[in-house]
């Protein structure tokens, strides 16, 4: 794959087209105001079928489930050409669409959606019982309501469950929780939350076993706080997590209570895929934002004249061009390997997957502090987009796990050949 | 109620277009779905839906890849008849009407065949009128909406001052005005479906057409005129004034 399937840039065309109409003109609000982006997630999704197409695989997978509950096979339906992640085989290069072109303009609206249909609805997928799942999941998969995924502290961030404070305690038949979170995408708005957090059974904090609940908002406890002021990414919300003394029965414990027998070797084969998905995503979010700062360079170095040339006749300039190139043909390929692996049914090993956002991630910034500088005082400026592209990045180097992880993670898996 | 929609793939209009020696437009690239068509697709699939019943079909001449016809195929269209031969280069409007026509009398029972009022790069204006005349049909022209009713098609006609409301026998030849709806975008869905509908290509010799000696010679193209300076008015602080005073004369207000 060396370029888009025909049918692949129809979709890029049409989620373009519907970008520049009802995303663009918002622009300042989603970017410099107050305006969540939900309400224009959720018209995208509608627009394009996708909460439905959502819908339809999650009543699929519960009834395959139920149906494999029951001692029945379904061979039509699991030979079917869906693969192991039940999104199909143009399912990945389908996803990656709205991402690369939602973070040509607004790479934030691509997190608060990613972190409440991915990160919160695949967990709950993932690790939920059945019961669960028809609770929480359906709605979350679509958009309909807003999740958002808790693990990070304000003292623990890439050692997350180190040094993670938050707790459970066994009251009787419920658990009570107790503990803070920040940095939470979503955190002000979401009405579910996937509370990550320590079972305190009166034994020291690093024996303790790391459980999951999910929770409502409005849950007596449990407080959602307003947006945090951050450099970039204005159009994901992010919050924190207060909770006390929030009382919660074993209804809402992940997994249900066999997931307090789960070994931590499964435990991290869950996280893994986890991190593969959200590193993968991260590529296509870089893709997103080289294609839109090396555009917009384009047209500006052809246009803005100095000494009476056109800029781009510089060979300073043309430098920075041909390097924004040179970035977006490698991300690119990173992210055409990634759905070619996942039509063979081939998932990326962790080190590959870090690799790819630890590259991806490192070039997004470096694009879009390029174009910055090729804009000059325009590029400072809110008006020419690229100072937001380029505060926007530099995210990327950091959530999903920073780069000094994905170097850990890459060294780890070339190490253990 | 099955209802033909006559579309046109062209260029794209936002990129560069060149000629061809003989002064035809370059048509090699990529076509798209010209988007006067979209309007006509976007009523023929409402009408279906309202129906509950039929088929639309896309009916069209070009050279090259279906691209657009997949587009709105992608809208919901079910499927499609391509009309596609190199003797067809250059054709003009009448050459255009009677292959259309001809796509048409193939298409099977039909009570509606829609079009837009003119495409984007031809701009003739003039195909939908001939092909009602070569299929004996009724034309109604500048459609805001259509309603099939008891046997008849019932049409607001947009015009100048507001709309006539017209009715005739089905099927008659329909064009509908730009903008006149919000056309759907496809879904992802619809998008990879449109890939396994049913699509037929045919040449004009699959319609029984000899075009041979039909063909249209374009002579010469030129520049339109470019636009005459302007009045250039300093402002004193009563310009104002002046603006007023044109817009008065233009009769804008």
């Amino acid at each position: 794959m060396y370029e888009w399937p025909e049918n692949m840039q129809l979709m890029r065309n049409v989620v373009r087209d519907f970008i520049e109409k009802e995303i663009v003109p918002n622009l300042w609000d989603l970017e410099h105001g107050d305006l969540p982006p939900y309400d224009i997630l959720r018209k995208m999704l509608k627009t394009f079928g996708i909460d439905s197409m959502s819908r339809e695989r999650f009543r699929r997978s519960i009834e395959r489930e139920e149906a494999a509950a029951r001692g029945e096979v379904d061979e039509e339906r699991s030979a079917g050409d869906e693969g192991e992640s039940g999104i199909g085989r143009d399912g990945v290069a389908m996803g990656m669409i709205p991402i690369v072109e939602l973070s040509r303009w607004c790479p934030g609206m691509v997190t608060a959606m990613g972190v409440s249909m991915g990160l919160t609805g695949s967990a709950i997928m993932s690790k939920g019982t059945l019961e669960q799942k028809k609770r929480w999941a359906e709605e979350i998969l679509t958009l309909e309501k807003v999740g958002a995924w808790a693990i990070t502290e304000p003292d623990s961030g890439s050692d997350a469950f180190g040094a993670m404070k938050a707790t459970a305690r066994r009251d009787g038949d419920e658990f009570v929780l107790n503990g803070n979170k920040t940095f939470i995408t979503n955190g002000p708005y979401a009405d579910t939350i996937v509370f990550i957090c320590k079972l305190d059974e009166g034994n020291p904090p690093d024996e303790r076993r790391v459980v999951t609940f999910v929770l409502d908002s409005g849950m007596p406890g449990l407080e959602q706080s307003k947006p945090m002021a951050k450099m970039g990414l204005h159009s994901s919300p992010t919050g924190e997590l207060f909770l006390n003394d929030v009382r919660c029965g074993v209804d809402r414990l992940l997994g249900g209570e066999t997931s307090l027998t789960q070994t931590r070797a499964a435990q991290k084969e869950g996280a893994k895929s986890t991190f593969t998905m959200e590193r993968s995503g991260v590529a296509a979010m870089a893709l997103g934002i080289i294609e839109q700062c090396l555009q917009k360079s384009l047209e500006y170095a052809k246009e803005r004249k100095a000494w009476g040339r056109p800029i781009g006749e510089y060979q300073l300039i043309q430098l920075k061009l041909a390097k924004m190139e040179v970035a977006r043909l490698n991300v690119e390929n990173l992210v055409f390997r990634y759905i070619e692996m996942a039509m063979d049914g081939r998932d990326l090993s962790l080190g590959e997957a870090s690799a790819m956002k630890l590259y991806s991630a490192q070039a997004a910034v470096e694009v879009a502090m390029e174009a910055v500088q090729l804009f000059g005082g325009n590029g400072y400026m809110a008006e020419y987009q690229v100072e937001q592209l380029a505060r926007d990045s530099k995210i990327l180097q950091i959530y999903g796990g920073t780069d000094e992880m994905q170097v850990q993670h890459i060294a780890r898996d070339l190490l253990s050949r | 109620m099955n209802i033909l929609v006559c579309v046109k793939q062209i260029p794209d209009p936002a990129g560069p277009q060149e000629l061809n020696n003989d002064n035809t437009l370059k048509r090699e690239g990529k076509l798209i779905l010209d988007e006067s068509d979209s309007y006509g697709v976007e009523i023929a699939l409402q009408l279906r839906d309202t129906a509950g019943e039929g088929e639309v079909t896309l009916i069209s001449m070009s050279p090259g890849e279906p691209s657009g016809l997949r587009t709105a195929l992608a809208m919901g269209a079910d499927k499609a008849i391509h009309v596609v031969d190199d003797t067809l280069h250059g054709a003009d409007a009448l050459s255009t009407a009677k292959v259309l026509a001809a796509a048409v009398q193939r298409a099977g029972d039909y009570t509606l065949v829609i079009a837009a009022t003119e495409s984007t790069d031809g701009y003739t204006g003039t195909v939908p009128a001939q092909l009602a005349e070569i299929l004996g049909l009724p034309s109604v022209t500048f459609a805001k909406s259509i309603r099939v009713e008891g046997g008849k098609v019932h049409v607001d006609r947009q015009t100048e001052a507001g709309y006539d409301v017209v009715e005739a026998d089905v099927p008659a030849v329909v064009t509908v005005t730009a903008g006149v709806v919000e056309p759907r975008y496809p879904s992802f869905k619809g998008i990879m479906a449109a890939k396994k509908k049913p699509l037929e290509t045919l040449a004009v010799s699959d319609l029984g057409l000899d075009l041979s000696s039909w063909g249209q010679n374009i002579v010469s193209v030129e520049d339109a005129p470019s636009r005459a300076a302007g009045e250039k008015i300093e402002d004193d602080g009563e310009a104002y004034l002046k603006i007023v005073e044109f817009l008065e004369e233009q009769k804008v207000i």
